[in-house]
């Protein structure tokens, strides 16, 4: 059977990885961003911290949650797959769950970075009229940073949609259940070709993502910081 | 320590009487950086008087910012009490404090996601002003800063100049009809030509406004152009001096501010003082009365100054030379060099003798007005 007749009449069912793909994808960006986010928001300043906490207790958090974050991206992505399985069994769970840890980093990381080059004359101003700590970082940290941290999302849903390949070895959902059959019978009949409709329906996935944050980017970056 | 006050802007002759009311009183206020056994600031207290531009200046380190920013508590003193028109503010919520603070930067700050409008509006928008009061607010001050509200209301700051940009700042400053306004060297990173005329403008706006403002600043003549009153700040946050401008120029308190003033503060001097405010050889009309010693010129029917009629012990007259009372003494030293004529008349806008400058005069301590002994 050539390819294009193996699309053909596989249709419906690699339309439905590629749903799945996508939507573990997503829950999976939408889950790190949060986290990443809340973490480096919270311990970007000293004024969001509990007042208990010092400077240096605030700087130990972020980078410890840095240091951490990186040292789980370099974890291989099949070993963590296998070490989650135990204590989430097999499914959605572990995948959602390996995929969120990886997603991490690159989101966190951009938002310290996005956060720390918003001009301090900007800030010192901001706080000279009398806006909290809330409003600065509502009203002027995170949209000036924001771009930067949007960057680093689409960075993280890049290599998510690879990673999620792996996650058919704990029977996650999306395009790695059909590699993973045609790589382990290849040679047998359609195995190639489970393996091509695999790899491409990834690619095919990354470049609904790409069209979409573009899209984001346009419509989510402030006009005064885009003109020039 | 004198209490008078230079009249402002609108520069009437004569010294307005004292005032005992501060807009802004630091009173025992001491600094110290965690860390750091020398105080930044030490037992400050500090009158800023309703109305008066005052300019903080000092060497780097000196503690003028930090002064500055502890009247908006930026900066929280370590001790000590700031008082806002009277009411202890030492204690009360920071961020509440400095909505009714003017804030202006040297380096503006604007919000570059912003636009011009939504800038100046931030304070406004706080406070919970409504819609159309901040429009309205919005337009006024652009016009008062010259930039005209149909061009720049919805652009975006980085499409503006960086004096276009302190334009919008002092706006922005003003948005909420502070009564008083903290301003951190706002000109000096902008170039000389531009900056000058942004003083010029701003006095301007000040005699439209007449905000009590504290000004920061490094530069001696920018502090004596704009201030009605000067603090010369000395190392470790000490206060070395705290007068008019002339006071401070012509009666340094000690040697810190005498060299702080510097070597060609004689000089300099010379054209930051308006004739206005000196104390004019007295002249008379040929004729009318002629006291003795009092030098007389002829005039002509509009009372103009045609010539010099008499000069007492001289014989020979000299041409009659005059420079406007608006003028400075450096611009009657420059005329006297030119004509070559030692004594030069001072004229109002309608060319009427208000008196003369003598060479001899300006070797000797020029005697000013409104000031005490």
């Amino acid at each position: 059977m050539g390819f294009g007749e193996y699309v053909g009449s596989e249709l419906s069912t690699l339309g439905f990885y590629a749903q799945q793909h996508f939507l573990l994808v997503l829950y999976a960006v939408a889950a790190a961003s949060v986290i990443a986010l809340a973490l480096g928001v919270l311990l970007h300043t000293n004024e969001l911290t509990p007042e208990s906490w010092t400077r240096k207790m605030r700087v130990g958090s972020r980078e410890t949650a840095l240091l951490l974050a990186s040292a789980a991206l370099t974890v291989p992505s099949l070993a963590l797959f296998g070490l989650l399985q135990p204590v989430l069994g097999i499914g959605v769970a572990p995948a959602l769950v390996g995929l969120t840890i990886y997603g991490t980093y690159p989101v966190l990381r951009n938002t310290v970075a996005g956060l720390s080059s918003v001009d301090p004359a900007v800030l010192d101003a901001a706080r000279g009229m009398g806006l909290g700590p809330v409003r600065r970082m509502l009203r002027v940290q995170l949209p000036l940073a924001w771009p930067v941290i949007l960057s680093g999302i689409r960075v993280a849903t890049l290599i998510l949609i690879g990673v999620a390949v792996v996650a058919a070895i704990v029977r996650g959902p999306g395009f790695g259940q059909p590699l993973f059959t045609g790589l382990g019978r290849l040679g047998a009949v359609n195995s190639f070709n489970q393996v091509l409709a695999g790899t491409l329906g990834c690619l095919a996935v990354a470049a609904v993502y790409e069209i979409a944050f573009f899209a984001i980017a346009r419509l989510t970056t402030p006009r005064g910081i885009r003109v020039r | 320590m004198s209490d008078d006050v230079r009249p402002t802007i609108a520069r009437p002759m004569i010294a307005r009487p004292t005032i005992a009311h501060p807009m802004i009183a630091l009173q025992g206020i001491t600094k110290t950086y965690p860390g750091q056994t020398r105080h930044a600031v030490a037992q400050l207290d500090f009158d800023v008087p309703d109305g008066n531009i005052v300019m903080l200046i000092g060497p780097s380190g000196c503690g003028k910012t930090t002064t500055l920013k502890m009247m908006n508590r930026l900066i929280e003193p370590t001790s000590g009490r700031i008082l806002l028109d009277g009411e202890d503010v030492t204690g009360v919520d920071g961020d509440q404090l400095r909505r009714r603070i003017g804030y202006v930067i040297q380096q503006v700050g604007l919000f570059p996601h912003f636009t011009i409008a939504d800038n100046i509006a931030v304070v406004p928008r706080i406070l919970g002003w409504d819609r159309k009061r901040i429009d309205t607010r919005v337009d006024e001050l652009l016009h008062l800063v010259g930039l005209e509200p149909r061009d720049f209301r919805d652009r975006h700051p980085r499409q503006l100049s960086g004096g276009q940009q302190q334009r919008v700042g002092v706006a922005r400053g003003l948005a909420a009809d502070p009564a008083v306004m903290l301003m951190d060297e706002p000109f000096g990173a902008i170039d000389p030509i531009t900056r000058d005329r942004l003083q010029d403008e701003f006095l301007e706006i000040q005699r439209q406004i007449a905000k009590t403002i504290c000004f920061v600043t490094h530069d001696l003549t920018e502090a004596v152009k704009l201030g009605d009153r000067i603090a010369v700040f000395g190392p470790g946050g000490v206060l070395q001096q705290y007068d008019t401008p002339e006071q401070i120029l012509t009666h340094p308190a000690n040697d810190f501010v005498a060299e702080f003033v510097g070597s060609g503060a004689a000089v300099r001097r010379l054209s930051l003082l308006e004739l206005s405010r000196l104390e004019l050889e007295q002249i008379s009309v040929d004729g009318v009365d002629s006291p003795n010693g009092h030098p007389t010129y002829r005039a002509d029917a509009a009372g103009r100054a045609v010539a010099w009629s008499h000069l007492p012990g001289v014989s020979e007259m000299p041409p009659l030379v005059t420079v406007p009372l608006s003028g400075t003494v450096y611009d009657a030293v420059d005329v006297m060099l030119d004509m070559r004529t030692p004594l030069v008349a001072v004229v109002d806008h309608e060319d009427r003798p208000q008196g003369a400058l003598r060479w001899d005069a300006l070797v000797r301590e020029l005697p000013t007005k409104g000031r005490r002994p």
